[in-house]
Formats: C-alpha cells, sequence, structure tokens
C-alpha cells in the first residue's frame, strides 16, 4: 500500500538548534498514529512540518501525491505547500477559533474563502459536520459563549469542513479541564471508527492504548521507537520510552 | 384598589437585598457626582458674570462679558459647526486609510514598504500639526498645486492623524494571536484572505475605542486650520468677529462652548459604541 504521508530524513534547526534530527515516518491511509514523547521532544514541530506551519530544514515530505522537498522556494514550491495544507487538517491545543464569527461561520470560512464554495452548499457541508461533533444545538452561538471541550469539538468540525485526506492534531486536549478532555477523545475515537487517518500529538495514554493503529516515541528529536500499541505500551523496547511510560504512571508529564 | 403590600416589590431574599443595596449605593454615588458638576458649572458661570463686590476691604471682580455682542453674533459663529464637523470626518477618513496602510507597511518585511511607513510616521510626528498645517498652504502651490482651503486642511490633519492613528493600528494587529493566524493558514488561506477575514476585522474591534478617542481630538485640532484664513469654521468665524469688533474673549467662549458641547455628545456616542462592541465580546 502506498503511504499517504511520508516523512523522510526530515531535520528542522530553530537558529543553532537541532529540534528534528532526520526523521522518517510512513502513515497508511486510514491509520491511527499516535505520537508521544516529553515536551520538547520535537513532536509537535513534526506535525506542524506536515502542514508547513513549520519549513523543514532538511528532508521530504510526501503528502497525498505531492512530493514537497525542503527549503523550497518560489512560486511552484509555495502551490506545493498550499496543496498539502487542502488536503490536511489540523486541531491545535488552544482551539483557535475564530472569536469574531459564529461557530457556524468557523466552520463555513474554509470552505467559502479557502475553496469558493457556494453558502448554501457550505452551510449544508458546516452542519453536517457540525452534527458530526455534536454541536449543531450551538450553531449561533459565538466561541466565547461554549466551553473548551465545545471548542475544540467546534475546531475539529472546522477542519473536516474541508474534507482533508489526514487530519493532525497537536495535544488537541492538552488545554482542557480534566472533566471535559472525554469528550474530545470521543469525537475522535468516532472519526477513528469511520477510517479518518491520523496523526496526534498526545498525552493521553489510555486514548494511544484503545484508539491507536500505532504508537510513535519521539526523544530528542529522534524517533526513538514504534509499533502496536500493547507492544510499545507493555514491553518498551527503548528506555526513554521507559522513563515517559513511568512518568505517565506516576502522574506527571 | 389594593391596600396590601404589593408582593413583587417586597425583598424576596437575602441576595436580593445586597443587591438593592448594591444598586442604591452606585444610584447614590451617580446622583452624588451629577450635583457636584453641576456646582462646578455654576461656579465656571459666576466666573464670567462680570460681579463686582468688596469683602472686610478687599475689592474682587469676576470676568465680564458682552451679553449684547454674544447674542449678536451666536449664529454667525454657530455657522462654522458644519465645516468643523465636514474637515473632522473627511480627515478622520483619510486618517484611517494612511493609518491602515502605514500600519501594514510597519509589520511588512518588504524592505521599501517598511522603509515608506516608518519614514511617513517619523517625519509626521516629529514635526508640529500647526506647522505641517501651514506647509500644506505654503508649498503645494509651488508645485502648481492648488487645493480649496477645506482640502488643504483635511490633507495635512489626515496625514498627521493617520501617523497617529497608524500605532493603534499597528497594536491591534498585533493583538492578533498567532493562533489565529496558523489555524488560518492551516485551512489553506493565502495572506490577503488571512488579513481580510481574520486579522483586521479583529485588530478593528481592538482599534475603534482608540480611533474614537482620535476622532474627538480631532475636531478641536481642526481649529488649528482657521490659522491660514481659507476654512470657514468654528474658529475662523470667532476670530473674525471677535478681532473686528474688539470682543476677542466673547467669541472665543463662544467657540469654546460649541467645541465642548461637540465634543461631550462625541464622547456619548462613542461610550454607546464601546458598551455595544463589548457586548458582542461576551
Amino acid at each position: 500500500m502506498t503511504p499517504i504521508v511520508k516523512l523522510t530524513n526530515l531535520k528542522k534547526y530553530f537558529g543553532r538548534l537541532e529540534v528534528l534530527k532526520g526523521i522518517d515516518l510512513e502513515v497508511q491511509p486510514r491509520e491511527v498514529v499516535c505520537v508521544i514523547g516529553r515536551s520538547g521532544s520535537g513532536k509537535s514541530t513534526m506535525l506542524r512540518c506536515i502542514n508547513f506551519l513549520e519549513e523543514p530544514s532538511e528532508g521530504t515530505i510526501e503528502i497525498h501525491g505531492l512530493t514537497i522537498p525542503a527549503g523550497g522556494k518560489g512560486k511552484e514550491h509555495q502551490q506545493l505547500v498550499h496543496e498539502a495544507r487542502l488536503v490536511t487538517g489540523m486541531v491545535f491545543q488552544e482551539f483557535n477559533l475564530f472569536p469574531h464569527m459564529s461557530i457556524l461561520e468557523n466552520v463555513m470560512e474554509g470552505p467559502v474563502i479557502v475553496k469558493g464554495m457556494d453558502k448554501a452548499k457550505a452551510q449544508e457541508i458546516a452542519e453536517m459536520n457540525l452534527a458530526r461533533v455534536g454541536m449543531l444545538f450551538k450553531k449561533d452561538e459565538y466561541p466565547l459563549r461554549i466551553s473548551g471541550g465545545q471548542k475544540q469539538r467546534v475546531a475539529i468540525a472546522r477542519a473536516l469542513a474541508m474534507e482533508p485526506k489526514v487530519m493532525l492534531f497537536d495535544e488537541p486536549t492538552s488545554a482542557l479541564d480534566p472533566e471535559l478532555i472525554g469528550e474530545v477523545l470521543e469525537v475522535m475515537k468516532g472519526l477513528a471508527k469511520e477510517g479518518t487517518t491520523m496523526i496526534v500529538v498526545t498525552h493521553e495514554m489510555g486514548f494511544a492504548r484503545e484508539v491507536a493503529d500505532r504508537i510513535v516515541v519521539m526523544n530528542e528529536g529522534e524517533l526513538v521507537e514504534q509499533g502496536k500499541p500493547e507492544d510499545v505500551l507493555n514491553h518498551p523496547q527503548h528506555k526513554q520510552t521507559q522513563a515517559l511510560l513511568d512518568r505517565y504512571r506516576t502522574g506527571k508529564k | 384598589m389594593n391596600l396590601l403590600p404589593k408582593k413583587e416589590n417586597a425583598p424576596t431574599s437575602h441576595v436580593e437585598m445586597l443587591y438593592q443595596a448594591y444598586q442604591r449605593k452606585e444610584r447614590v454615588f451617580r446622583m452624588n457626582v451629577g450635583i457636584s458638576w453641576g456646582i462646578l458649572l455654576l461656579f465656571l458661570v459666576f466666573l464670567f458674570s462680570g460681579q463686582e463686590w468688596t469683602l472686610a476691604g478687599i475689592p474682587f471682580k469676576t470676568i465680564k462679558v458682552d451679553s449684547e455682542f454674544i447674542r449678536a453674533n451666536m449664529v454667525f459663529i454657530a455657522g462654522g459647526i458644519g465645516e468643523t464637523i465636514k474637515i473632522s470626518i473627511l480627515s478622520i477618513i483619510l486618517a484611517i486609510l494612511l493609518a491602515l496602510f502605514a500600519a501594514l507597511g510597519r509589520l511588512s518585511t518588504f524592505p521599501p514598504f517598511y522603509a515608506l511607513s516608518t519614514f511617513y510616521v517619523s517625519l509626521i510626528r516629529g514635526t508640529p500639526l500647526y506647522l505641517q498645517i501651514f506647509f500644506f498652504f505654503l508649498a503645494l502651490p509651488q508645485l502648481g498645486i492648488i487645493l480649496p482651503g477645506l482640502w488643504a486642511g483635511v490633507l495635512a490633519l489626515g496625514l498627521n492623524y493617520g501617523a497617529y492613528m497608524s500605532e493603534t493600528f499597528r497594536a491591534g494587529i498585533s493583538s492578533v494571536g498567532k493562533g489565529q493566524r496558523e489555524a488560518a493558514i492551516a485551512l489553506g488561506m493565502t495572506n490577503g484572505q488571512l488579513m481580510r477575514r481574520i486579522v483586521l476585522p479583529q485588530a478593528l474591534r481592538f482599534a475603534i475605542p482608540p480611533m474614537g478617542n482620535d476622532f474627538i481630538a480631532m475636531t478641536k485640532d481642526s481649529a488649528l486650520v482657521a490659522a491660514t484664513g481659507f476654512v470657514h469654521e468654528l474658529m475662523w468665524r470667532a476670530v473674525k468677529v471677535g478681532r473686528a469688533q474688539f470682543h476677542n474673549l466673547e467669541a472665543l467662549i463662544m467657540a469654546a462652548i460649541f467645541y465642548w458641547v461637540m465634543t461631550l455628545l462625541l464622547t456619548a456616542v462613542q461610550s454607546r459604541i464601546e458598551a455595544r462592541l463589548s457586548k458582542g465580546d461576551r
């Protein structure tokens, strides 16, 4: 099977600091990959390189048939990056809903502005996706008037409305109060069941164990271990994975 | 007639009583502020009442104004209000446009655009408005550009306020978080779409209260345009009749009252707008 996302020798420098030290990763269509690792291990940076929120320094990103080398310049590169963004949907830790638009407008914004879809059609798509995350009942509300968990569900609907091929989640529950985490994870589980390709950077080990097809462990900019959840979580091969899991077990992040 | 006490007027709970006490306290405060304003206003009127008296052998007097002159010239001076408002509105529109470009230039990574913006802001903020107004009357004709007085004044005021307001706009644009931009970029928006749809609407909401302040300040600074002698707004009319009939003080007092009333009205409008904006935030 051809992978839908393929990272080859991906490197990223922030100034002199090497944050990603040559990552190789393949993600198959319909696969759910959870990326775990300590903060500062480069997992978010890797995720953000996939849709070029961070421009990678070296290596190649292949996504849904597009091959984009790092460090490209000019119109052609920009066009490729734009296309990569169209086939990826991203969900952020801090939701980043647009506060000056209603929930419905938030979800319609991408289809209408980026795809140039007519409003009636976009509204149909937006309402369908809001229903998917259980937020249709708040469609006329503004983001400041809903809870964090609800915001994140709307943010997921906003990404889904663009009908992406891959969903990227950057610690989607880390900014939430503990009692609100469940509703967001439920929505994500639903997406996984529907066969959505997902790359999830997370600290939720329970979610990773239950939903992931594969767990990827990162440490200091390197991919140190990957495999089925039960293998990685029960029989970690790498001592950094062991240390990470111990930290979770004792309740620290 | 029902002689029983009405039930809905009776305090229903401890919380209700506390809330009513709080409201009473607010009312009393506002009433006292109102009374104090009244006293200050009376004192101001008294200051211009032309009274003379002696207290314990020391003579006192207040400022004397010629009420006959005031009555006779009221309409002429008030006739400048329209012109003053016209200058202010046209200038603020020009200022907003310039401020927007200057703010975008200031945030641009394209060197000439950045330079143009910082050069403009530096030059305008580094020289007095009074001087700038004369400049447009004296320098432009040398280039063969002869603007009607009003437009030269609008150009000077607009350029001046645009430079100051660009800082407000820049702060507004910077106040829109990085996360907002990233969310828009991740959706596939271009830079133009990101600015127009996400950044500017939020930046404007942030910038509206200080823009209101600038507009109020501008209605008063429009008086400087009178110095050129070509625009017959409030200040020009006051100076003209005052000088002609040797009643400068009366004429200026009248102009002052008109300016004050105008700013009071504008301030009221502004707080309405602000209240509405903050409502949208919740």
